[in-house]
C-alpha cells in the first residue's frame, strides 16, 4: 500500500544542506505493523512526515495505494490526509481549551460528516480507547496516559487506513506506555496497518517488522514477515 | 452553516484566548480608521457633488467690468456690481438665472413688540434661486417675478421658531422695521458643500433662515455682510437704492443654468459680444477677461479649497498606515502563538482554503469590533474638529452608503493585518510544528 522508491529528502538552509534521507526503498503491506528505530537525528520523523504528505521530498517517489503523490494538490492532499491517515505524536497535540469530544470532531469536521454521525464515530472511538465518561474533559484534566489514548481516539475516529505514529510512548512512564502499545495492536488487529517510530527495543520486538534507519539510510527491513503472519499474530 | 458557526465560534474563542492582545490591536486599528474615517467624511462631504443630477449645468459668469483703467488687472472681481448682473442677466440663453448675495438682519413677529427680535441670516435673491439649486417648497410658492415686493420665503425652521408651525404662507412677519408677507416655505433644505457661496469661503455654512427679493433689498438698503467692495467715490451708506444700483458696488454673486453645449457657447459669445460693445461705448477700459466657471469647478477657480481639511485627511491616512502596521505586528504576534494549531489542524486534513475560511471569519469578528470602536473613535473626532473649525460642524454626517464604505474600509484593514501571520500560518512548514 506504501511504496517509496529512491526517495530523498535534503533540508536546505542558508549555512547548510542536511541528507535526511537518502535514496530509501520501502514496500508496506495493507496490516503491517512496523516498527521504526534509530539514532537521533537518523530522520525518522522526516520519513513519517513524508508518508503522511506533511513535508515533500526531493527525488525519488512515493505511491499510497498504487498512486503517486507528487503534485497533487493540497486540496487533495489535505483529503487524502483526512482520509487515508492517523497521525499519534509524541506530545499529543491536543487542542487545550477543546473538551475531549471537540478534539476528536476534529478530522471528521474536514471530512465533511453531519453532526449526528461525527457523534456517532467519537463515541465509537472514545468506547475503543476506553475514556467514555470524560468525553466533556479537558486534555489538562487527564493523565499523559489517557491524554495519548483520546490523541489514538481522534486518529482513528476517521477510520483512516494508515496510522503514523511518532513515539507514541516517549512522554509516558512504562506502565500507560504498555496499554498505548496494547491500545495500537488492537487497532492494528482490526486491519488498520501502523509505522511506528520508538526507541524501545522491547516495542520494536513486538511490532510484526523493525525497520532500522540510520543517517538517513534504511538498514535492512529483518524480521518481514508476510500479511499473513502478521495477521496471524 | 455548521461549519460557518464552527469558524464564529473559534474566532470568539481566540479572542478568549488572549484577550488583551487581541483587545490592544482592535484599539490600535479603531484608533487609526476612527481618525481616518472622520476627516475622510469632512473630506467627502467638502468634495461631493451636492446636484449630481444638474451640477454639469450651473455656471458662475464673471466679467472684467471695472471702470478705472488697469493693464495688469487681468483677473475679474469675484462678485458682480449690480449692473454686471443687469446686463449678464439680459441675454434670454439661460433656463434658469439668479443674483444673490448673504446678509443679515434681525425679524420679529409684528404684534410683539416687547419681544426682542431674533437674528436672522438672509439670502437676497431672485426666483430662479430655487430652480438653479432645486429647492424644494413646503407650502407657498416662489415669487411671481424678480421685481421688488414685500414677501418673504422662509426655511421650515424658522417658520417653526416665529410661528410654531410650518404653513404660514400669507401670516406677516417684521425684518428690521418693514412688514413682510410670507409667500413660501422651504422644505429642510442643505445645500453641502454650499458651492453657490464659495466667492464667500463659506461652503459650509447652514442655508439661511429667510429668502429676501433682490429689488427689495435695494429699495431697503440691505447689504451683503460678507464680501463687498466699491470702486468709486460715492456713498453707500446713504441712498443705495440709487447708488446701490448706479454704482460700482460689488457684492452679487451670480448663476446661469445652461442646460447643453449649444447654451454654454452661444453664452460665451453674448458675454464677448457684451464685453466688445461695452468697450466700444468705454465702459470697459481694463483687460478682456471672461469667464464662466461650471460649479464643480468653483472652490478651484476661487481658491477656496480647505487645506486645513486636506492635510488633516493626509495626516490621518499616514496615522492610519502607522497604525495598521502597529496591528499588524500585534496580530502577528497572536497567530504565531497559535502555528501550531494550524499545523495540527492541516494534518488532520484541513486545507488551505477551510484554513483561510476560519482565518476569515476571524477577520470579521474583529472588523465587526474595529467598526463599532472606530465609528466612536470617529464621532469623537468630528466633534472636537468641529470645535477646532466651526465651519466644519455641518459636514459632519453619515449616510447608509458612507457607513458601508466604513465597514468595507474596516474588514480590509483588519484582512491586510492578519494577512501576512495568514500565509504564514498557510504555507509554513509542517514537519516543525508538530513534536
Ligand atoms: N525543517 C528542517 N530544517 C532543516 N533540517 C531539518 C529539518 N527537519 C529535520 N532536519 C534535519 O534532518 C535530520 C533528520 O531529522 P529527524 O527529525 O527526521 O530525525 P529523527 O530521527 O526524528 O530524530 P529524533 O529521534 O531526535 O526525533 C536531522 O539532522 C535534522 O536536523
Ligand atoms: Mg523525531
Amino acid at each position: 500500500m506504501i511504496t517509496l522508491t529512491n526517495l530523498s529528502k535534503i533540508f536546505r538552509t542558508e549555512l547548510i544542506e542536511t541528507h535526511a534521507l537518502r535514496d530509501v526503498n520501502l514496500q508496506v503491506n495493507e496490516g503491517e505493523f512496523a516498527a521504526l528505530t534509530g539514532p537521533s537525528g537518523s530522520g525518522k520523523s522526516t520519513l513519517l512526515n513524508i508518508l503522511g504528505t506533511l513535508e515533500n521530498f526531493d527525488e525519488g517517489d512515493y505511491l499510497l495505494d498504487g498512486k503517486s503523490v507528487k503534485g497533487l494538490s493540497d486540496a487533495a492532499l489535505s483529503r487524502l490526509r483526512n482520509e487515508k491517515i492517523g497521525f499519534i505524536f509524541q506530545s499529543f497535540n491536543l487542542i487545550k481549551d477543546f473538551s475531549i469530544f471537540d478534539n476528536i470532531e476534529l478530522p471528521l469536521r474536514y471530512r465533511g460528516l453531519k453532526a449526528s454521525d461525527r457523534k456517532q464515530r467519537i463515541e465509537q472511538a472514545l468506547e475503543l480507547v476506553g475514556l467514555h465518561a470524560r468525553r466533556d474533559y479537558l486534555p489538562g484534566q487527564l493523565s499523559g496516559g489517557q491524554q495519548q489514548r483520546v490523541a489514538i481516539a481522534r486518529a482513528i475516529a476517521g477510520e483512516p487506513r494508515i496510522l503514523l505514529a511518532d513515539e507514541p510512548t516517549g512522554n509516558l512512564d512504562s506502565l500507560m506506555a504498555r496499554q498505548v502499545m496494547e491500545l495500537l495492536e488492537q487497532i492494528n488487529q482490526r486491519g488498520c496497518t501502523i509505522l511506528m517510530v520508538t526507541h524501545d527495543p522491547e516495542q520494536a520486538r513486538r511490532a510484526g517488522r523493525h525497520i532500522q534507519i540510520v543517517d538517513g539510510q534504511l538498514h535492512d527491513s529483518t524480521l518481514y514477515q508476510p500479511l499473513a503472519a502478521v495477521q496471524g499474530a | 452553516m455548521d461549519n460557518l458557526l464552527h469558524a464564529f465560534a473559534l474566532a470568539l474563542r481566540n479572542i478568549k484566548r488572549a484577550p488583551l492582545p487581541y483587545l490592544l490591536t482592535v484599539l490600535i486599528l479603531s484608533l487609526g480608521l476612527g481618525m481616518f474615517f472622520s476627516n475622510a467624511t469632512l473630506y467627502y462631504w467638502l468634495n461631493h457633488d451636492p446636484l449630481p443630477q444638474k451640477s454639469h449645468s450651473l455656471f458662475y459668469p464673471q466679467i472684467n467690468s471695472v471702470l478705472q483703467p488697469c493693464d495688469s488687472c487681468t483677473e475679474p472681481m469675484r462678485v458682480l456690481s449690480y449692473q454686471d448682473v443687469q446686463k449678464l442677466s439680459s441675454s434670454g440663453i439661460p433656463s434658469a438665472q439668479a443674483a444673490m448675495f448673504q446678509s443679515a438682519g434681525y425679524a420679529r413677529l409684528p404684534g410683539n413688540s416687547d419681544v426682542s427680535p431674533t437674528p436672522v441670516r438672509l439670502r437676497v435673491t431672485q426666483r430662479d434661486f430655487f430652480t438653479l439649486f432645486d429647492v424644494p417648497f413646503l407650502h407657498g410658492e416662489r415669487w411671481a417675478d424678480d421685481t421688488a415686493r414685500r414677501e418673504l420665503i422662509l426655511s421650515k425652521a424658522s417658520a417653526e421658531r416665529f410661528f410654531g408651525r410650518s404653513n404660514v404662507v400669507g401670516e406677516t412677519l417684521r425684518l428690521g422695521n418693514e412688514l413682510f408677507t410670507i409667500s413660501g416655505v422651504l422644505q429642510d433644505w442643505e445645500m453641502l458643500p454650499r458651492l453657490y457661496d464659495v466667492a464667500n469661503g463659506l461652503n459650509s455654512a447652514r442655508s439661511a433662515d429667510i429668502y429676501l427679493p433682490w429689488e427689495t433689498a435695494f429699495d431697503l438698503g440691505i447689504k451683503s455682510n460678507t464680501t463687498t467692495m466699491s470702486r468709486d467715490e460715492r456713498d453707500y451708506s446713504d441712498n443705495f437704492a440709487v447708488n446701490g444700483r448706479e454704482g460700482q458696488f460689488y457684492q452679487a454673486q451670480f448663476w446661469v443654468q445652461l442646460d447643453s453645449p449649444q447654451q454654454v457657447t452661444a453664452y460665451q459669445q453674448f458675454m464677448q459680444q457684451l464685453v466688445h460693445s461695452e468697450k466700444e461705448a468705454g465702459r470697459h477700459p481694463r483687460p478682456e477677461a471672461n469667464r464662466l466657471t461650471n460649479i464643480l469647478d468653483i472652490t478651484e477657480h476661487f481658491n477656496a479649497r480647505n487645506r486645513q481639511l486636506d492635510a488633516f485627511a493626509l495626516v490621518s491616512l499616514l496615522f492610519l498606515l502607522v497604525c495598521l502596521f502597529n496591528a499588524s505586528h500585534l496580530s502577528l504576534n497572536r497567530y504565531l502563538a497559535s502555528q501550531y494549531e494550524f499545523g495540527l489542524r492541516r494534518a488532520l486534513g484541513c486545507s488551505r482554503s477551510q484554513l483561510q475560511q476560519l482565518i476569515l471569519a476571524d477577520v470579521a469578528v474583529s472588523a465587526a469590533l474595529a467598526l463599532f470602536l472606530s465609528l466612536a473613535v470617529a464621532a469623537a473626532a468630528m466633534s472636537l474638529i468641529a470645535s477646532l473649525l466651526p465651519a466644519t460642524r455641518n459636514l459632519t454626517s453619515w449616510n447608509p452608503l458612507m457607513v458601508l464604505t466604513m465597514a468595507g474600509t474596516a474588514l480590509i484593514a483588519c484582512y491586510l493585518v492578519t494577512l501576512y501571520p495568514a500565509l504564514r500560518a498557510s504555507f509554513g512548514s509542517l514537519n516543525r510544528q508538530l513534536k
